[in-house]
């Protein structure tokens, strides 16, 4: 009985089609290294057959440590890099691999926050013209329309709108992502890609952004993809969370579940390294601490790509790879997950 | 305090620019005790990494300048020692350890002669007994095949395996004191953790002091035995490490701890976050500089700048509010 409403239920929710599908996405980066006569060429594989989707309202949380291919995963969804192969779907329309031009109208659903609040914005245009563009750019309003815009957008994001006129350097960290989170809004986006967008800044102007993202995915109804490395901040705002490793989803299931069960032995380690800010609870923690560092990216791995340091691995681990399954909470392992 | 090793009393230093007279570090002083792990955390320009480059010797002069204060090392006042006298202490007596150990390692020479420079220059070894020495430092901080890898130059390591090469020549003239400036910052967390081991693992063997400069409390949490939390070129409160977690003293470590999200605990909701900035340090306000933040500021606190005052056994805070009774009013910022 229990089993058919579950299935009801589930079928309920694929009936009402996701903001943003990702099927099988690949991207490899093609390099060649060794000497003129004994060239050797490959491939970096980046992010190598990512599926996943984002439903309205809610953040997925991707985590993972660096060159784990969490940025790269948000640069090919809007094509700033493109997709060697797999899907990208927008609201049912297949944008994968588009051409500018006709990217344009789908740039408006999906916007992106970057990390470096300094490197991010055009240091030789004002306030207002940073947040105005993308106002320009899609044509959505004119002359003092547009700055009228533009201050609500000041508003919106806690800048005062005096400050219209200044240019990026006049202002704090804190204050200049909440200038490149108003340029983001400008287009009344859907979706909205974070990458660490908090991971430059002090800890108390941190938790003011996370409010903030918050605050405006509740009046909004913003979805967000979240992509940082602290994974305290992650816990706190994503809804689910998927866990990378090379590359590949290892672990995705809700944050509350994934936080307190964890299913992929690298989740697991993950999670135990973190420090937390309390020396009792410190030291009752039992850490993990793994051996060896995240391998290169640049060989195919027969098996799972984490079972040269993992402490549970068996024999199958590296010979055949391991899957993610279609459920709530999944994690890709022969020895942890069960049916 | 006999058992300390290096005392720092009254540190002022300021940096001239185009702003005016910018006060980094404004009367800092604590003590290094033998064989401790001491935190010192703050966000971006409260001046730790200032107090520990002007202890060093380290401060460009001009735009710097030391104001005033003293750092008493072994007998001696470190900050009036000549750059003759200061090269016989720094790396050898007191060894400092970076964030960016690729930008702290030359590109161009083997990790070998990076090595071999210092041994051979503060304890007089020759060629061959600083080889030896140096790999046997690479095997301590745990890097395989250490003979072959003092070949390689810094960009054949990782970032871990650098930090641990950074580590390995900090310690190999047997320093009393390591200054470790963010060490784990630009590393990942599973590297993070094992790099932090691997400080704790050499202290025990070896006793090192070390000064822990870092601006994540989880960090200050796992392996500091006191701690100092600095703001605005200040130290705001000094305790103990387990004090300091249980109950907070002042109303800026009250407000970091409160503004972290947690791993191992659920928050819900709206972080507390610590409205407003920093003070610019060229325009310090009058009284308080936590004043136009704090949610427990009285009317006191506008014109009085609080000291450093006991507020427990081996507990030092600057407030004049008792933040236990006190109670909390909304802050109005402007961001």
């Amino acid at each position: 009985m229990s089993t058919q409403i579950q299935s009801d239920a589930s079928a309920n929710r694929t009936s009402d089609p996701p903001l943003l599908q990702v099927n099988d996405l690949r991207v490899y980066f093609p390099f060649s290294r060794g000497s003129l006569f004994r060239p050797e060429h490959g491939f970096i594989r980046a992010v190598d057959g990512l599926t996943f989707d984002i439903r309205e309202g809610e953040t997925l949380g991707l985590v993972g440590e660096s060159g784990c291919g969490k940025s790269t995963t948000a640069r090919a969804i809007i094509n700033l890099v493109k997709p060697t192969s797999g899907q990208v779907i927008l609201e049912g329309t297949d944008i994968t691999g588009l051409n500018d031009r006709s990217m344009l109208p789908y740039r408006r659903e999906v916007q992106m926050v970057f990390q470096d609040p300094f490197a991010s914005l055009n240091p030789r245009m004002t306030v207002g013209s940073i947040i105005g563009e993308p106002i320009a750019v899609h044509g959505l309003a004119k002359g003092k329309d547009r700055k009228l815009e533009v201050i609500r957008l000041m508003e919106l994001v806690g800048l005062n709108p005096r400050f219209l006129n200044r240019y990026p350097h006049e202002f704090s960290g804190g204050q200049r992502q909440r200038i490149g989170i108003a340029r983001a809004l400008a287009v009344q986006p859907k979706l909205i890609l974070c990458d660490e967008p908090v991971s430059a800044l002090d800890v108390s102007i941190q938790a003011q952004i996370i409010n903030l993202l918050m605050d405006l995915q509740q009046r909004l109804g913003l979805s967000y993809l979240f992509i940082a490395h602290d994974l305290s901040v992650v816990r706190h705002i994503a809804t689910r969370v998927g866990v990378m490793y090379l590359g590949r989803l290892v672990e995705l299931g809700a944050a509350a579940d994934l936080y307190r069960a964890p299913v992929h032995p690298y989740t697991e380690a993950l999670l135990s390294a973190v420090p937390v800010p309390d020396p009792n609870a410190a030291a009752a923690r039992e850490r993990i601490v793994l051996s060896g560092e995240v391998p290169s990216p640049d060989k195919q791995y027969v098996g799972c790509a984490f079972a040269d340091r993992c402490w549970l691995a068996e024999d199958r681990c590296r010979t055949e790879q391991p899957s993610l399954a279609t459920k709530d909470h999944a994690g890709a392992c022969w020895v942890r997950a069960t049916d | 305090m006999s058992d300390s090793i290096l005392s720092v009393d009254d540190l002022r230093v300021s940096f001239k620019t185009d702003d005016g007279i910018v006060r980094a570090v404004r009367g800092v002083s604590f003590d290094v005790r033998r064989g401790e792990t001491i935190g010192l955390v703050g966000e971006s320009g409260s001046g730790k990494s200032v107090t520990n480059l002007a202890v060093m010797g380290l401060i460009p002069k001009p735009p710097g300048t030391i104001d005033g204060g003293s750092a008493m090392y072994d007998g001696r006042d470190l900050l009036s020692m000549g750059d003759r006298e200061l090269q016989s202490v720094r790396g050898k007596k007191i060894a400092m350890i970076f964030q960016d150990p690729m930008t702290a390692l030359n590109p161009l020479m083997t990790v070998e002669q990076q090595m071999t420079e210092v041994t051979r220059m503060h304890m007089g070894l020759n060629k061959k007994e600083a080889r030896l020495r140096a790999a046997e430092m690479l095997e301590m901080v745990g890097i395989s095949s250490p003979a072959k890898r003092l070949r390689d130059y810094p960009h054949q390591f990782s970032g871990g395996m650098r930090q641990r090469v950074m580590i390995a020549m900090a310690l190999s003239c047997e320093p009393d004191i390591l200054i470790a400036d963010e060490p784990t910052t630009a590393l990942d967390v599973t590297i993070q953790a094992q790099i932090l081991d691997l400080l704790a693992d050499l202290q025990k063997r070896r006793g090192t002091s070390i000064i822990l400069i870092t601006h994540d409390l989880g960090v200050v949490a796992g392996v500091c035995h006191r701690v100092m939390v600095m703001y605005a070129g200040r130290v705001v409160e000094k305790s103990d490490v387990h004090p300091l977690f249980e109950s907070p003293q002042h109303p800026y470590t009250i407000g970091l701890l409160e503004s972290l999200p947690r791993i191992d605990q659920s928050k819900g909701g709206e972080l507390q976050a610590i409205p407003g900035q920093p003070p610019d340090l060229a325009h310090i306000p009058d009284g308080c500089s936590f004043r136009p933040r704090c949610p427990f500021s009285i009317d006191k606190c506008v014109q009085q700048d609080p000291l450093l005052t006991e507020v427990g056994p081996d507990r030092l805070a600057a407030c004049l509010v008792d933040v236990e009774t006190a109670e909390r009013k909304a802050v109005e910022v402007e961001s």
